[in-house]
């Protein structure tokens, strides 16, 4: 146990290569660590508050099917909704990339391959957003 | 509780296990095309089931009629819950139970657990659970819910099918699995939903993914072996389709060579859908399959120019080889996804003065289409949802729809108030048909629909869509409608509104003239099949969205049996994982269902009625 959670705190990001300005996470362990210290670098998106990169995650959510499974403004459907209070792999910018990223279980494509890790952040930035002031093309009521 | 009233549970129940012991056992295997009271000019080609209900439409011509009589009109109010039974799975449960020698047997959603109760013992434990364990991405690419439409019995197995693709023969005896056959890949974005139907020693299974950018086909899997005999893809060269020399369609639009592939755009064809995830009749005297295809893939229609044959079509197939007899486009070049994989009831009834062979097709386009069965001819098209406006009606002499432009999408527009929603008029919730009475009792919807294309991109194993679709409770505000279709007269006989929810059960119809259907908040209810009137109801914890069955237990008394789990498409937004402040969720259907999760919430329950 103790090991495991001094792995965790010597993951850094220092040697990983930076695309686009985009922080690397290759190193991210999937999902939250269970137990009662996570005391991993945390990674920041660097388009969280950034609407012109928000916008473009709105259409990269359409353009690459997200829509269809997690809903039109990410309200769920075939896949869990993306707006609701729980985030079910972790609500950390490197937990949503890493859930984008490698896929999950019960049927979440990994697109890590198929996507640039850039459109990744953008995306994760976008479902950040959701629910707050910044949301663009937020649901009409 | 107190002693005094252990006390007479206890002697409830041993009173209760008494008189089972007392009656003499059912008939092990009834049947009959012999209906008292069956009205004049009406012939059942296919037996009914008389006691037990072996397959998901208890019988081939899906009338799910039953001629039990021992529940009828004037004892119904006495009718209360015998038996209960937790699935231990709380998404929606669809489809029925059968009714086999005494063991009613519950195919459940994911992950399609099969659980057998011995009825002498009904609230024992199970005989047994088979537990198939389907892979878990499957329930990712399910596009509405993991649900799992029923199961068939045949030669002693319980055929049905897993949501990741594969169908399983299991010994109804023992609960051991016979044979596994993958017939569909998650990998493509397929699942497998339906309930299969066994026809001369041959399981007829189809595939579901039409949101998904899948390749709709029927297959046929030899009863003994799960071996495939034939394929039937319902997009492609005529070779794949089963088009022969024995195709002969009525109608001059499915005449050419190679439609499947013509119909379209370059390859656009091999992810063009024409999925089979609803129910599939069986003619035994024409020895004729007929079951209808779903949407064409993606629903953006603009990006998918022709008629995209042979997505929302009515087939005729050989049963024995499944070469196509005939074809009826319903929706050519459908842009709305209605789906037409609705239930074929097959009669032959007295039609403009003489018997003639009918198929009477409740559609998701809100029409009741009537078709002689050995031609393909349409003989008539009525709107049974009043709303209605995608379309005035059909063309009797091209069988072509004349659809209101003012409803056909395009990329990047709203068009607002089409009515039906993609759900349609109806759902794949099956209707019933009374022999008796002559009329067609359908789970109607009055849910209408703002729909706008987008571009769609076609990634494997994810949603091939093209759409923001926002649904909406129709004129008048109500959205169920129990719809008692006079067939002979082409109108509707009456209606019984169910003013919250879309009626998303199944229907059944029996001797006693009661028709039994559910409503998405749990309302279980009996109503009088001449006229409409609510004669029952009894209040399950959760929404219904299954079929009810009726059947005579070991102890001679006539059951009634439903699920109470709610979920499904229309469902969803009472499923966790899902927000009402999403309009767009679940591919559309919040908008019109978000009061739904006020009302109920999730459960597998099975509830068994008796008097």
């Amino acid at each position: 146990m103790v090991a495991a959670v001094s792995v965790g705190c010597n993951r850094g990001t220092t040697d990983l290569a930076v695309t686009g300005g985009a922080p690397a996470i290759d190193a991210v362990a999937i999902g939250p660590i269970p137990g009662p210290v996570e005391q991993e670098t945390e990674l920041s998106n660097p388009y969280s508050d950034d609407r012109v990169a928000l916008a473009e995650g709105r259409k990269l959510f359409v353009s690459y099917n997200c829509y269809g499974c997690h809903g039109g403004r990410g309200g769920g459907g075939m896949g869990p909704s993306l707006r609701d209070e729980v985030w079910l792999y972790g609500d950390s910018a490197s937990h949503i990339f890493d859930s984008i990223s490698r896929g999950r279980g019960r049927g979440m494509p990994a697109w890590g391959k198929k996507i640039p890790q850039q459109q990744i952040w953008i995306l994760a930035a976008y479902l950040k957003s959701l629910r707050t002031p910044l949301e663009p093309e937020p649901p009409q009521p | 509780m107190n002693d005094r009233l252990k006390t007479l549970l206890i002697a409830g129940v041993a009173i209760l296990v008494g008189s089972c012991a007392n009656h003499k056992e059912a008939p092990r295997s009834s049947s009959t095309k012999d209906v008292p009271g069956t009205a004049t000019g009406i012939r059942l080609v296919s037996p009914l089931p008389n006691g037990e209900w072996t397959m998901p439409a208890g019988d081939y011509a899906n009338t799910r009629f039953s001629p039990l009589a021992q529940i009828d009109t004037n004892n119904v109010r006495g009718l209360h819950p015998v038996v209960t039974l937790a699935t231990g799975i709380p998404r929606g449960h669809e489809g029925g139970p059968l009714i086999v020698n005494g063991t009613m047997y519950v195919a459940t959603p994911y992950p399609n657990n099969l659980i057998a109760v011995d009825l002498r013992n009904p609230s024992g434990p199970p005989k047994w659970v088979f537990k198939p364990h389907p892979k878990p991405r499957s329930q990712g690419v399910a596009c509405c819910d993991v649900v799992n439409r029923g199961a068939s019995y045949a030669n002693g197995k319980i055929v049905y099918n897993l949501l990741d693709g594969n169908t399983v023969a299991v010994d109804a005896g023992t609960g051991e699995q016979v044979w596994r056959t993958q017939v569909a890949d998650v990998n493509y974005g397929e699942t497998l939903t339906m309930a299969p139907i066994v026809v001369k020693n041959r399981v007829l299974v189809g595939n579901s993914g039409g949101e998904l950018g899948a390749r709709g086909r029927l297959v046929a899997l030899d009863l003994d072996t799960g071996k495939e005999v034939w394929r039937a893809w319902s997009t492609g060269p005529d070779s794949d389709v089963l088009i022969g020399p024995a195709f002969k369609p009525f109608y001059a639009k499915e005449r050419g060579p190679n439609l499947g592939v013509g119909s379209w755009v370059s390859d656009q064809w091999k992810t063009g859908g024409g999925t089979i995830w609803g129910w599939i009749s069986y003619d035994p005297e024409l020895n004729l399959i007929y079951y209808g295809t779903g949407n064409p893939g993606p629903w953006n229609g603009d990006q998918r120019p022709g008629d995209n044959k042979w997505s929302c079509t009515l087939f005729a197939r050989d049963a024995d080889t499944g070469q196509a007899r005939w074809a009826f486009q319903i929706g050519p070049h459908d842009e709305w996804d209605y789906d037409e994989i609705m239930e074929s009831i097959i009669v032959d009834m007295e039609w403009g003065g003489r018997v003639r062979k009918l198929l009477v097709y409740p559609g998701r386009n809100a029409f009741v289409m009537v078709f002689d069965r050995e031609t393909g001819e349409l003989l008539s098209a009525n709107k049974f949802i009043d709303s209605t406006n995608w379309a005035s009606g059909y063309d009797l002499k091209t069988g072509l729809p004349n659809i209101n432009p003012a409803k056909k999408t395009h990329q990047g527009i709203v068009v607002e108030d089409i009515c039906p929603s993609s759900t349609g008029g109806k759902e794949f919730v099956p209707s019933s048909f009374s022999p008796k009475t002559g009329l067609v009792y359908i789970p109607g919807h009055n849910t209408c629909m703002d729909f706008q294309s987008l571009q769609a991109n076609y990634i494997a194993g994810t949603p091939y869509l093209g759409a923001s679709v926002k649904m909406k409770p129709g004129p008048g505000g109500f959205q169920g409608e129990l719809v008692a279709w006079d067939v002979r007269n082409q109108r509707k006989a009456w209606n019984v509104i169910e003013p919250k929810f879309p009626l998303y059960s199944g229907v059944l119809a029996t001797g006693g003239d009661l028709v039994f259907y559910g409503t998405m908040d749990g309302w279980f209810k009996a109503v009088d099949a001449r006229q409409g009137k609510v004669l029952w109801q009894f209040k399950t914890p959760s929404g219904i969205i299954s079929n009810p069955v009726t059947y005579t237990g070991p102890d001679g008394k006539q059951y009634v049996a439903i699920y109470s789990g709610v979920g499904g498409w229309m469902g969803a937004v009472a499923l966790p994982g899902v927000s009402s402040d999403d309009l767009y969720a679940a591919l559309g259907t919040v908008g019109a269902m978000k009061e739904l999760e006020k009302h109920t919430n999730p459960a597998g329950l099975v509830y068994v009625f008796g008097l």
